[in-house]
C-alpha cells in the first residue's frame, strides 16, 4: 500500500475518532463517499465504465469481447461436457504509477496480481452472475471471450470496492455482437449496431463491501491513512439477491471470531444500498447516452 | 627497512597450542541403539532450521522454514519480514504444471502470508527476514491445498523456535447442493458451487484468514465457519503433538 508510514499521533486521531463515529472528513463509520460515475466513454471498447470518488480513488474499465476457442481442461468428462458449452471471461487489474509512486516499476506487481485474481475469482465461478452459457457461440470449439481489464487512475483508499462497482457499470454498458454461424462451421458477425446485445445475466455481477477494523470497531470506505491504521480488512462480495458471493481477509493482522459475523451481516446490508443506487445510476447514465449518442456513428 | 605493512606481523616469540583431552570418548551408539545426538538409527537430521510434512490422504505438502536471518536490502521497518513461497510440484496436480511461479502460486504465497504474519512475533525480529518454502508435492482440491499449507508452514515455524502468539491451523469446507462437505478432495472440488479456507488461532479465539467463494446464503456462511473453527481445534491439538513427539523421544 502507497506511503506505508504513519505517525503515532495521526493514528491516535483516527482510531479515537472511528470509537467516537466521526472520521476526519466528517463522515460516520458505515459512510460512503460520494461517488461519480461515467459509462461508455470508450469507443473501441464494447463497455466501459469511470467510477471516481470525491477526492481520491480513480477507477477506469473497458470491456472487450472477442471470438475464442473453447478451452476444455481435465480428465473429468461431466466438467468438460460444461465446459464444453461455456464461453469464459478473463480479468486483470492494473494499478498505474500516475495513481501513486508506489506503483512505478515493479512496485505494483504484487498487488496487481492480488486484485486480478480476486476478481477473476469472483466473476468466473458460478457466483459471477453472468450467464456463461449464453456466451458460446459453436459448443465446443468456438465462445465469446469477455475481457474485462480494469485500471486504476487515482489511488485514494478503498480500490476494491470500486473496481467491483465499475466493472459492474462496464459490463451494463457493454453489447456483444450478434452472430450468425454459417453451413461450413463459418462465423459471421452482425455489423448492425443496433442488433448487439448485452450480456445476460449483469444486474447479478457481485459488488464488493471493504469493512477495515480500526481499534475494536470497522468503518467502509477508508481513506489512505484510515487504511495504514487498519489492522486487517474483510471484504465481502455481494449480489441482487443479498447472497454472499465472496468473502477474503486482505493484509495481516486478525479479525475475532465474534466480530467477523458481525462485520458479515454489515457487509451484506451495505451491499445491497449500494447496488441498488448503482442501477439508479446506471438507469440515469442509459437515459443520458441515448440522447448524446457517444460513438456508435451517431456523431451528427 | 621497510616493512610490508599489508603482512599480518606475528609476536616475536611464539608457543605451541596446548590440546585439550575430551573428557571421555564419544559413544556413538548406547544400550538403547541411541544415537549420540539423539537420534535413532533412522533418523536423519532436520535440514533446514524448521520443516514439517504434512499428509491429509492423498495431499502431501513439505515445508521449510529458514531464519530469522538479516535481511539483504534493508528498507525501513521496525517489524521483521516474512518471505513464503509456495510450489506445486510439476507432477503434483492431473495436469503437469511447469516448474515456473504462476499467477495462482503467487497468490497463495500471498494468502499463506496473511494467514500466518498474524500469529507470528515479527515485532521482535527487527532487520531480519523469515523465509518460508512449500512444496506441493500431491494435490488433491486446492483448497484444502491451501489450508494444509497454512497447517504445516506454522507447525515448521514453532519448530524453527520462531516466536509465536500461537499455532495457526487451517480448514477448508466446499458448499456442494446446499451440503458443506468439510476437506473436500478433487473429485469433490470439481463439482462444488461454492469454498470455504478458514485459518484460525484456537488460544485467541481470533480469525486470521477467511477466503470464501460462491454465492451463498449467510446462515449457511455461518454455519461452515463454526464447523471449520471447530474442525480447527482439532487441527491444533494435532499440532500440538506432532511438535512434542520428537521432544519426548530425545528424553
Amino acid at each position: 500500500m502507497p506511503s506505508s508510514l504513519i505517525s503515532p499521533s495521526e493514528l491516535d486521531y483516527i482510531i479515537r475518532g472511528v470509537d467516537d463515529n466521526l472520521r476526519a472528513d466528517g463522515r460516520g463509520r458505515l459512510d460512503y463517499r460520494e461517488v461519480i460515475l461515467e459509462t461508455g466513454l470508450i469507443s473501441q471498447a464494447n463497455g466501459s465504465a469511470r467510477c471516481r470518488l470525491s477526492k481520491g480513488t480513480d477507477v477506469l474499465v473497458g470491456v472487450k469481447v472477442e471470438i475464442g476457442s473453447i478451452e476444455i481442461d481435465g480428465t473429468d468428462e461431466e466438467v468438460a461436457a460444461i465446459e464444453a458449452k461455456r464461453g469464459r471471461i478473463v480479468c486483470n487489474v492494473e494499478c498505474s504509477p500516475i495513481a501513486s509512486q508506489q506503483f512505478a516499476g515493479r512496485g505494483a506487481d504484487d498487488i496487481n496480481n492480488e486484485l486480478t485474481q480476486l476478481v477473476d475469482r469472483v466473476l468466473n465461478g458460478p457466483q459471477g452472475g453472468l450467464n456463461l452459457e449464453k456466451l458460446c457461440i459453436i459448443p465446443g470449439e468456438e465462445c465469446w471471450i469477455v475481457y474485462i481489464d480494469a485500471l486504476v487512475l487515482d489511488y485514494g483508499g478503498n480500490i476494491l470496492d470500486i473496481i467491483f462497482t465499475t466493472i459492474r457499470a462496464a459490463l451494463h454498458n457493454t453489447r456483444v455482437p450478434k452472430t450468425v454461424i454459417e453451413e461450413d462451421k463459418e462465423v459471421e458477425i452482425s455489423d448492425d449496431v443496433e442488433e448487439w446485445e448485452r450480456i445476460e445475466g449483469w444486474e447479478l455481477v457481485p459488488i464488493s463491501v471493504t469493512l477495515n477494523k480500526i481499534g475494536t470497531r470497522h468503518i467502509v470506505d477508508a481513506t489512505v491513512l484510515e487504511e495504514l491504521a487498519t489492522k486487517a480488512k474483510l471484504s465481502v462480495m455481494v449480489n441482487k439477491n443479498s447472497k454472499i458471493c465472496g468473502i477474503q481477509k486482505i493484509g495481516g493482522g486478525s479479525i475475532e471470531h465474534s466480530l467477523l459475523n458481525e462485520m458479515l451481516q454489515t457487509g451484506r446490508s451495505l451491499g445491497q444500498n449500494l447496488i441498488h443506487n448503482l442501477d439508479k445510476m446506471l438507469q440515469k447514465e442509459e437515459e443520458i447516452n441515448a440522447k448524446r449518442k457517444i460513438g456508435f456513428f451517431a456523431s451528427a | 627497512m621497510a616493512t610490508d605493512r599489508r603482512r599480518i606481523q606475528g609476536p616475536e616469540a611464539s608457543v605451541a597450542p596446548i590440546i585439550l583431552k575430551s573428557p571421555n570418548k564419544i559413544q556413538l551408539l548406547d544400550e538403547n541403539l541411541c544415537r549420540h545426538n539423539g537420534r535413532n538409527l533412522e533418523d536423519i537430521r532436520s535440514i533446514s532450521n524448521g520443516s514439517a510434512f504434512i499428509e491429509l490422504n492423498k495431499t502431501k505438502i513439505v515445508c521449510g522454514v529458514y531464519g530469522p536471518r538479516q535481511t539483504k536490502i534493508p528498507a525501513f521497518s521496525g517489524k521483521g519480514n516474512l518471505n513464503c513461497e509456495i510450489k506445486f510440484a510439476p507432477f503434483s496436480c492431473p495436469k503437469r504444471r511447469p516448474p515456473y511461479r504462476d499467477s495462482q502460486e503467487k497468490e497463495l504465497s500471498q494468502l499463506i502470508y496473511e494467514a500466518l504474519t498474524p500469529s507470528i512475533r515479527l515485532d521482535l525480529l527487527p532487520k531480519s527476514t523469515i523465509d518460508i518454502y512449500i512444496t506441493i508435492l500431491e494435490n488433491d482440491g486446492t483448497a484444502s491445498c491451501l489450508a494444509a499449507a497454512i497447517t504445516c508452514a506454522s507447525v515448521a515455524v514453532a519448530d524453527a523456535g520462531i516466536e509465536m502468539l500461537d499455532l495457526v491451523p487451517a480448514c477448508s469446507a466446499s458448499y456442494i447442493n446446499g451440503h458443506i462437505f468439510m476437506d473436500s478432495d478433487l473429485i469433490e472440488e470439481k463439482r462444488e458451487s461454492g469454498s470455504l479456507v478458514l485459518s484460525y488461532m484456537p488460544s485467541l479465539k481470533e480469525i486470521t484468514h477467511i477466503l470464501q467463494s460462491g454465492e451463498v446464503e449467510l446462515n449457511l456462511t455461518s454455519q461452515a465457519i463454526e464447523q471449520c473453527t471447530d474442525s480447527c481445534s482439532k487441527i491444533y491439538s494435532i499440532m500440538i503433538d506432532s511438535l512434542l513427539l520428537p521432544i519426548q523421544n530425545i528424553k
